[in-house]
């Protein structure tokens, strides 16, 4: 396995107290494969996603507990220094808002070509050459020229290409992208995942997809991993959730989703409000909003079921929902 | 394109006794409470409040509440609060703890150092420099209080229609507080007091208020523009409210925070420049009675009667700091962002 | 660009007149001009008179700015009462005070930012919590108080400098009084990089940098220094203005014949043209200084483009 996080605890010491952001996630992700991360804001995947990049901001947050194996490395064990090497040339990162995190006072091909002089420890021109060789890789037009542009000088979309360029620039084993189209056009979001699922395709990278949205994750995502309140509540391969989710927040999302084949029927939509992390509930953290909630979710953490091989649900009453 | 990409204050700040720079790196409006964002969603969501609050009333009002609770707990704001309300007490009755008269010397004691009953020994006229230093505290708090009040009224209402009126008004204001800028503060100073023959305090309060207030009127209008832009203040407008009344009721109040920040940091500033213009021979004259003067005149025999000069500036030192931390504390205590 | 220059040096016209007007008025209206040329007695009604005409001081105040003003377009400062040319006080005067802002902006660099990122990485701690109330103490401690205290102690008191300055004024003697000068622009040096720095740390683009493997020396110096230093070197720039008009209370204590003593001379002697003269150039100084920081702040920061 490429990636495997075992029982990560992730918390933030905050001015209200501590927030359990990650409360032992536990996933894998093979060579070749996409696993999408789903969940809602304050779900604690983006935590989840900066903690095995290493790049979590200590203080406030801190790494309590579990193990990062990276090619078999316990990322978590190593020193800094050879984390560092890691980050960038082993696994790679691509940020939802390419605006803010492009540094903006220096050019597109300074960005690209630091990756390059830095791990690999070439000349300032080798290392634009490589830049502008990314840029036409990931369909930027007009590249010579663009290299020397500053990151507000692109549009959104050819932004999120810059950042995917980053990415790949030293072919990481392993891509986690955080959101990567949120902050797009729906026009230009599909451009932008297509070319991300391409380039994985191309280099038989591990891909870890952060997002909210379902629509993306069925297109592309080999596997899902639902978090709720810093919990993978459900993990499976994608058609078997898109068929019969086994968790009744899994539920909640699916039928969340507007479908053409049932227009004209009331939408559905989960009750209530995602938890504060300061302030889990007792018992499944899921049981105040949960349609099938009864007295056992209210005292008992329930441990992620077996539901097949390939597949796990963290509920009482998984049976019964798998079954609708 | 900014128009004044370095905060304005550095002018006084530059000019020699020290300004309230620092403080508009965050400048005006950034007071309205935003939940911290620290980029990721593993941060705890804020609990959802009850019902919105009138905002005019309502968002002032936990301002307020939650900045002094943070004050209380700040030992820094503590301190100094001790610290002037000493000085407060001490301008109000100095003869409390200095029963001497500032004004008896005897030039047969002129620099002899401390005895018993002069605990900080005599000056080079043969005054007593305890009973001095704790007359000089009179002087410094009043010009410094006396000038800030004016400052700030003068400043906030200038700014404040600049800001809401905009237009030509704030156009020809801003030009005359630019031209107010690019005169050095000290170099005023010499030119308008060197021909003031008045002994008493108001020439130098006057001079203050004269180029002070313009580092006011930026900041209050300013907060004017940010507040103008709230929706809240847009409703307001669009319900029919007349404009005294959108500008007391629903801008002021977000205003008024920046300008008392601004305002408590440049009192200390205040109260060194007074020095600053006492020891050029140009602010007060004696027979007032101030450390500026008291410093002016111990630096030429400094070699043979340091506590003449050490005395007075130290406690020049301590009241101008203890104004500056003040400010500093309120201005962490209503700014969330800086924290 | 062009045009943006152009356009700020004609906004200029009006800051400048209007400032250095007030200086005139305050200069005229305020004082007797020529009550410091009879020294300390009264002049007799006739010599006044006399002396008035000579200098046109009995024609409205206006009308001399004016002619004032257009003989300084075409260089002539006019005489100071004893004689000399302002042009020649100038000239003797400004390269002394130039070197002591260079000793000055110099401290403030070196000394403010270094201070400022050391305190920005480490906020909170007790290097931090140290260096804030410093700068708090800097801040606080009038200028004059800091330079009589510290010629006291290392001119007279420890002898390892001499108290006062040389007319030469050269370099060496001018790192004391630099300090001081420079003291307070210091400590807000400092203060502005530690906000700045912190504020940056937590951004988005810092963060991408250390996702990207850089060492986190690069890390500090490519990607942070490189935005953090914005505003500082603007208020750097700026106040390269005021330090050298802030010089007056520096120069008297140290004895330097720069700017500020000619000005303090002036000023004592109620030596009209040679006030007005100084200080009209101080004005000019602290204008181009301010353009050519709003110049910077574009090079500085490619997403700021002026029209």
């Amino acid at each position: 396995m490429l990636l495997d996080v075992r029982d990560l605890h992730v918390e933030f010491r905050t001015r209200d107290g501590v927030a359990r952001a990650v409360n032992g996630v536990s996933f894998g992700v093979d060579a070749g494969e996409t696993l999408a991360v789903l969940g809602e804001s304050g779900s604690g995947k983006s935590v989840t996603a900066q903690a095995v990049m290493g790049i979590l901001d200590t203080p406030p947050g801190r790494v309590t507990g579990g193990e990062v194996l990276f090619q078999g490395r316990d990322l978590l064990k190593l020193k800094e220094e050879e984390r560092r090497r890691v980050r960038g040339a082993g696994m790679a990162m691509v940020f939802q808002d390419a605006l803010s995190s492009l540094n903006p006072v220096l050019t597109v091909g300074d960005q690209l070509g630091e990756m390059f002089t830095v791990h690999r420890g070439m000349s300032r021109k080798d290392a634009r050459a490589k830049a502008v060789e990314l840029m036409d890789q990931v369909r930027i037009p007009a590249a010579r020229e663009r290299v020397r542009q500053y990151p507000h000088q692109f549009s959104g979309g050819m932004r999120q290409r810059v950042m995917i360029a980053m990415a790949i620039a030293l072919e990481p084993a392993l891509i986690i992208a955080d959101e990567p189209t949120t902050a797009l056009d729906v026009t230009v979001q599909a451009q932008v995942m297509d070319l991300l699922a391409e380039l994985r395709r191309e280099y038989r990278m591990g891909l870890v997809l952060i997002t909210h949205d379902l629509g993306v994750v069925a297109d592309v995502a080999d596997r899902i991993a639902v978090m709720y309140a810093g919990r993978v509540v459900e993990s499976a391969p994608v058609d078997d959730i898109y068929k019969a989710p086994a968790h009744p927040y899994t539920r909640g999302l699916l039928d969340s989703v507007p479908r053409l084949d049932l227009k004209g029927r009331e939408l559905h939509a989960i009750r209530g409000l995602p938890p504060s992390l300061t302030d889990v509930p007792r018992g499944c953290a899921f049981h105040p909003r949960c349609p099938m909630a009864r007295d056992v979710c209210r005292t008992d953490v329930p441990a992620p079921h077996e539901v097949s091989a390939t597949r796990a649900a963290a509920c009482h009453f998984w049976k019964e929902c798998l079954n609708g | 394109m900014p128009e004044q990409p370095f905060p304005p204050e550095g002018a006084i700040a530059g000019a020699g006794p020290g300004g309230a720079m620092d403080l508009t790196a965050s400048e005006a409006g950034t007071l309205e409470r935003h939940p911290r964002d620290p980029g990721a969603d593993g941060s705890p969501a804020p609990p959802p409040g009850p019902d919105a609050p009138d905002p005019a009333g309502g968002r002032p009002r936990s301002l307020w509440s939650d900045a002094w609770r943070d004050l209380r707990r700040n030992p820094v704001f503590v301190v100094s609060s001790l610290i002037i309300l000493f000085l407060v007490l001490i301008s109000l009755w100095p003869s409390a703890i200095a029963p001497g008269n500032p004004l008896a010397c005897d030039l047969a004691k002129a620099q002899q150092g401390s005895g018993p009953g002069h605990p900080f020994g005599y000056d080079g006229q043969g005054c007593d420099v305890y009973t001095r230093t704790v007359y000089g505290a009179r002087t410094s708090v009043a010009v410094g209080v006396l000038a800030t009040l004016g400052v700030a009224v003068l400043g906030s209402v200038l700014g404040a229609l600049a800001g809401f009126f905009g237009g030509p008004w704030d156009a020809v204001l801003s030009r005359v507080t630019d031209i107010f800028f690019a005169i050095p503060v000290v170099l005023g100073g010499l030119v308008l007091l060197s021909v003031v023959t008045s002994t008493s305090v108001w020439p130098v309060i006057g001079f203050i208020v004269l180029l002070g207030w313009p580092q006011i009127s930026r900041i209050a209008r300013g907060a004017v523009i940010t507040a103008q832009q709230h929706d809240y203040v847009q409703a307001a407008r669009a319900l029919g409210a007349s404009s005294p009344r959108v500008l007391l009721r629903h801008i002021a109040p977000n205003a008024v925070a920046p300008v008392i920040v601004v305002s408590t940091i440049a009192l200390g500033t205040y109260i060194a420049l007074e020095a600053t213009l006492s020891y050029l021979g140009v602010g007060l004259k004696p027979p007032s009675v101030s450390w500026g003067i008291d410093i002016s005149a111990a630096s030429p025999y400094v070699r043979n009667a340091p506590h003449a000069l050490l005395w007075p500036s130290g406690a020049l030192a301590v009241t101008v700091l203890a104004f500056i931390m003040l400010g500093d504390a309120v201005r962490d205590a209503l700014d969330p962002k800086l924290r | 660009m062009g045009r943006y220059v152009l356009r700020r040096l004609v906004q200029m016209v009006p800051v400048f007149a209007g400032a250095t007007l007030l200086i005139f008025l305050m200069v005229n209206v305020m004082g007797d001009p020529v009550a410091g040329l009879c020294g300390d007695r009264q002049c007799d009604p006739a010599t006044a008179a006399r002396l008035r005409a000579e200098f046109g001081l009995d024609r409205p105040v206006w009308q001399q700015y004016l002619t004032y003003m257009g003989n300084v377009f075409t260089g002539d400062f006019g005489t100071a009462f004893n004689g000399q040319k302002v042009t020649e006080l100038m000239a003797t005067a400004f390269p002394v005070t130039l070197r002591l802002t260079i000793v000055a902006v110099l401290i403030e660099v070196v000394v403010g930012v270094t201070l400022g990122v050391v305190t920005g990485l480490r906020r909170g701690r007790p290097v931090d919590t140290g260096v804030l109330l410093l700068t708090l103490v800097v801040i606080s401690v009038p200028t004059f108080v800091t330079g009589l205290l510290l010629q006291l102690l290392l001119g007279v008191e420890w002898g390892w400098i001499r108290p006062s300055v040389s007319s030469a004024a050269p370099f060496g003697e001018l790192l004391l009084p630099g300090l001081v000068l420079a003291s307070v622009s210091l400590a807000y040096v400092t203060r502005l990089t530690r906000t700045s720095i912190a504020e940056n740390r937590r951004s988005d683009y810092v963060r991408t940098a250390v996702a990207k493997g850089l060492p986190r020396r690069r890390v500090v110096t490519r990607h942070l220094l490189r935005n953090s230093l914005i505003p500082v070197v603007t208020f750097i720039g700026a106040d390269i203005g005021f330090l050298m008009g802030g010089a007056i209370v520096t120069e008297r204590i140290f004895n330097i014949h720069g700017v500020g003593f000619q000005l303090y001379q002036g000023i004592l002697r109620q030596n009209t043209q040679t006030v007005v003269g100084f200080v009209t150039v101080l004005v000019l100084v602290f204008l181009l200084c301010n353009l050519v920081v709003d110049l910077l702040y574009a090079v500085l920061d490619p997403r700021i483009r002026y029209a």
